[in-house]
């Protein structure tokens, strides 16, 4: 059993601010075991640097409620002279990199020795021996010592930051955006450093940084911190690869580092600062619903090693369909179009089916939307089962678009008539009310929804504007998953990437999943949070887009990607 | 109304004149009596006067003036002929929308029975068919429209079928669409151009088909159609060697003749207008 070296239970810190009493963390507790390391991740503002100083007891104008239980010792409890008997000697904190962490009128070396004057009492000939000890361990040269705090370059002030932590050898290192605001080497170079240090002093860290691959890199464990919230905790890895919250997809989808390929799109700003006593993130959560509102979701197991706040338990599968199977009859022979297709598409996830032409995908769409019936399997569309197209027939159900945008929208139509007709047909809501609904979603797919815009009819739009049209109908039902099938294939690349802009973007802002099919695998790449690889009518691989767009396992895959992007796998 | 003087204006010379045409022999169909002096059934004149100041068109052989008789038999062709456009568009749509729409066994029976229809050799069919029935303008027009409504049927049931396969009636559908909503909103409008044109061209015909029926005889002997009129002169004992046939026989003919001709080049300015032809 490894020994508790830092225990955080239900911490709670309020800032005063001129008139008001402003709650920056509520109720956090995590336990650091001796020779971890913990990451904090989060947006800016959601609390990190809060707990980090709460820890250290540097604090001024807040309440700190809740225990911080540093081996044993009740810290925040207290009094600052007590406190500074753990201060550096155990507790030291790596603050975040500014020019005016650093006194400008003491050269780097009258810096270091304050605190080793003020913390070991050691001689001076020992404090001169350890400061270029110190220097040597963070790879700096001596010359600088007699610099000032300006004189140094970012890369090498944030090693003097922890130079002057290392200097007590603490036992528990905190450490504050290591590398933010470094250049690509020197962040490279200090991570590595702090790894090698961790290593060979074996120190506990606590690591807060809003770059994913710090944490990565650093890291075992993970906090995922949300305006005071805790909201989802992890192994690193298993978290980066898999994350169970809708925030900490939205982080990691926002990562450049993580995503090499993917268009970046950050988790959709719909801050209404009100929260009340709901869920902090429902109002940006693209599976919030009513009871989101009011209940205050806690931070529970939903399997080893991993917990999540969340009312539904982390995201939640909106569609699954299990052994899907379809086959054709071709001169007397069998032709399977789709065989024992399983497919799995979460809240707010963007699955992409590829494969060549011919191998199904299309069959496999047109089963799910209820087009064709399938010849055994089922389908379940948030976790109940579904027949035929029933789902494509209520709101907050499953719509598709299809690829050829001019058989897919009656050209004698009226532009609102277009919109309009799933409401018509199952007669949802009012004249006014659909009317409305029209405006809306012509207004959410960028076309002109003036009473002009209505009345242009559909033959004289050109192919693009007509998918517009057709996305516009589907958006009209406010649907919970969208099927895309090929929809760009026959759009010449600007509208092309438009229309994928266009949906994208409204993915992201309305939350709805989408089981994007093509055959374009830059295309894919570009879009997929996960990927199905279809071959003869079975999926031959299934995963991560990340993983499998780098190390197809395949031979199918393999085959697929070397012709298109020219690699070598 | 105003659609079809915008249609009227925006059609080639060739078309206008045969729009007029057409219009002054409706006219003539409907004010027949008023435009004629003489009744259409009695003697006013001699015999088979030539056409003078008096009489128009001259007389035929029991001296019914010639330009009444025109005139009433234009009505009895126009009535004969929008009725068996009328029934043969009715029934022809009808089974094609429907074996369109429904395929499978349905649409499989109905087209079986239809080539069984077109099988049929018209004119014999219906000349036993006139027989059979008799001669009255109801009868004939049952007995023309059984054989006009076949090719009706196979166009619309095509013209349904690359409809159908539309993305859009398949959404409609995945939505839960009526029929009555399909064919309101998406099939309707593409499939009147077609009946329309069909409904003209099965007016030329029928109009034709009565009157070689009349000239056979076969016709209603009580309603003197322009078929009727010109069975009466060709029957005329050697009506080729007296100068009678100048209007007796021409007179008919070219009212005939300038019918047709109107109806179709009509036709052919819609097919051309629609841009399909059939």
């Amino acid at each position: 059993m490894k020994k508790e070296l830092l225990k955080v239970k239900d911490l709670k810190i309020s800032y005063f601010l001129d008139s008001e009493v402003k709650e920056a963390v509520k109720g956090v507790s995590f336990t650091l075991y001796e020779g971890e390391t913990i990451g904090i991740i989060g947006e800016s503002g959601s609390g990190k640097t809060s707990i980090a100083m709460s820890i250290m007891g540097l604090l001024t104008n807040a309440k700190i409620e809740g225990k911080i239980i540093y081996d044993g010792i009740k810290f925040n409890t207290l009094r600052q002279k007590e406190l500074n008997r753990y201060r550096w000697n155990e507790v030291a904190i790596v603050f975040q990199n500014r020019l005016d962490v650093l006194n400008p009128v003491l050269t780097i070396r009258e810096q270091i020795e304050e605190v080793l004057k003020k913390h070991t009492m050691k001689s001076k000939g020992d404090i001169k021996k350890r400061v270029k000890e110190l220097f040597s361990m963070v790879n700096l040269e001596e010359k600088w010592l007699s610099s000032y705090a300006h004189e140094l370059s970012g890369g090498m002030r944030q090693k003097v930051l922890i130079a002057m932590a290392l200097s007590c050898n603490p036992k528990l290192l905190i450490i504050d955006e290591p590398t933010s605001s470094l250049d690509v080497l020197s962040k490279r170079e200090i991570i590595n450093l702090l790894k090698s240090i961790q290593k060979k002093n074996n120190i506990s860290m606590l690591v807060i940084s809003h770059e994913l691959p710090v944490i990565q890199e650093l890291t075992t464990k993970v906090e995922v911190l949300y305006l005071g919230h805790i909201l989802e905790e992890g192994l690193t890895r298993d978290l980066i690869n898999n994350p169970m919250h809708v925030y900490t997809r939205g982080l990691i989808n926002s990562s450049c580092d993580i995503n090499v390929y993917k268009e970046l799109w950050g988790i959709s700003p719909k801050i209404n600062l009100k929260s009340g006593n709901g869920c902090p993130f429902y109002q940006r959560c693209v599976q919030a619903s009513k009871e989101c509102t009011q209940k205050l979701p806690r931070l529970s197991y939903i399997s080893i090693e991993r917990k999540v706040a969340c009312n539904k338990g982390g995201i939640v599968t909106i569609l699954e369909t299990k052994d899907l199977s379809k086959a054709f009859k071709s001169h007397g022979s069998k032709i399977y179009a789709c065989k024992n297709v399983s497919i799995n598409v979460k809240a707010g996830e963007v699955a992409a089916l590829i494969g060549a032409s011919g191998s199904g995908k299309t069959t496999t769409a047109k089963i799910i939307s209820g087009f064709l019936k399938s010849d055994s399997g089922s389908i379940y569309f948030e976790g109940k089962e579904i027949h035929g197209c029933e789902a494509m027939r209520k709101i907050h159900g499953i719509q598709i678009i299809f690829q050829d945008p001019f058989s897919a929208i009656n050209g004698d139509f009226t532009v609102e008539k277009a919109v309009k007709e799933p409401l018509e047909i199952l007669n949802i809501g009012s004249e006014e009310e659909r009317k409305a609904m029209v405006k809306k979603a012509l207004q959410d797919v960028q076309m002109p929804f003036d009473n002009e815009g209505l009345d242009i009819r559909c033959n004289t739009l050109s192919g693009g504007e007509r998918q517009r049209i057709s996305i516009a109908r589907s958006l009209v039902m406010k649907p919970k998953l969208l099927i895309a099938d090929e929809i760009t294939s026959m759009l010449d690349p600007s509208t092309k990437a438009n229309i994928l802009r266009l949906l994208k973007g409204l993915q992201n802002e309305k939350g709805f999943s989408m089981l994007f099919i093509t055959h374009d695998l830059p295309l894919a790449r570009k879009i997929a949070d996960k990927v199905y690889v279809m071959n003869r009518g079975s999926i031959v691989e299934e995963g991560n887009a990340l993983e499998i767009f780098n190390k197809p396992k395949c031979q199918y895959t393999k085959k697929l990607f070397k012709e298109c992007f020219h690699m070598t796998v | 109304m105003k659609k079809i003087i915008i249609y009227i204006r925006s059609a080639s010379p060739i078309g206008k004149a045969a729009f007029l045409l057409l219009t002054a022999i409706i006219i003539l169909s409907i004010f027949g009596s008023q435009l004629s002096r003489y009744p259409h059934d009695l003697s006013s004149g001699k015999s088979l006067e030539a056409p003078s100041k008096d009489h128009k068109l001259g007389t035929d052989d029991l001296g019914i003036d010639l330009w009444a008789q025109i005139c009433n038999g234009a009505r009895i062709s126009m009535i004969i002929s929008l009725g068996v456009a009328t029934l043969a568009c009715g029934i022809g749509s009808f089974i094609g929308i429907i074996s369109g729409y429904k395929g499978g066994i349905i649409d499989y029976i109905l087209m079986r029975f239809t080539d069984m229809v077109i099988v049929l050799p018209q004119l014999p069919t219906m000349i036993v068919l006139g027989a059979f029935f008799g001669p009255s303008i109801k009868n004939i027009i049952i007995v023309l429209s059984l054989f006009s409504w076949t090719r009706i049927a196979r166009i619309t049931r095509a013209k349904l079928l690359t409809i159908m396969e539309q993305d859009y009636i398949k959404i409609a559908k995945g939505y839960g669409a009526s029929f009555k909503y399909i064919y309101l909103n998406h099939i309707q409008s593409q499939i009147l151009p077609i009946i329309v044109l069909c409904f003209i061209k099965t007016t030329g015909k029928a109009i034709v088909a009565e009157a070689s029926l009349s000239f056979l005889g076969l016709g209603d002997p009580t309603s003197k159609s322009w078929g009727l009129i010109l069975n009466r002169a060709m029957d005329f004992n050697g009506i080729y060697f007296t100068p009678y046939w100048k209007w007796w026989v021409a007179s008919p003919l070219i009212a005939i003749v300038l019918l047709v001709v109107s109806i179709s080049l009509i036709g052919r300015e819609l097919e051309n207008k629609y841009d399909f032809k059939m």
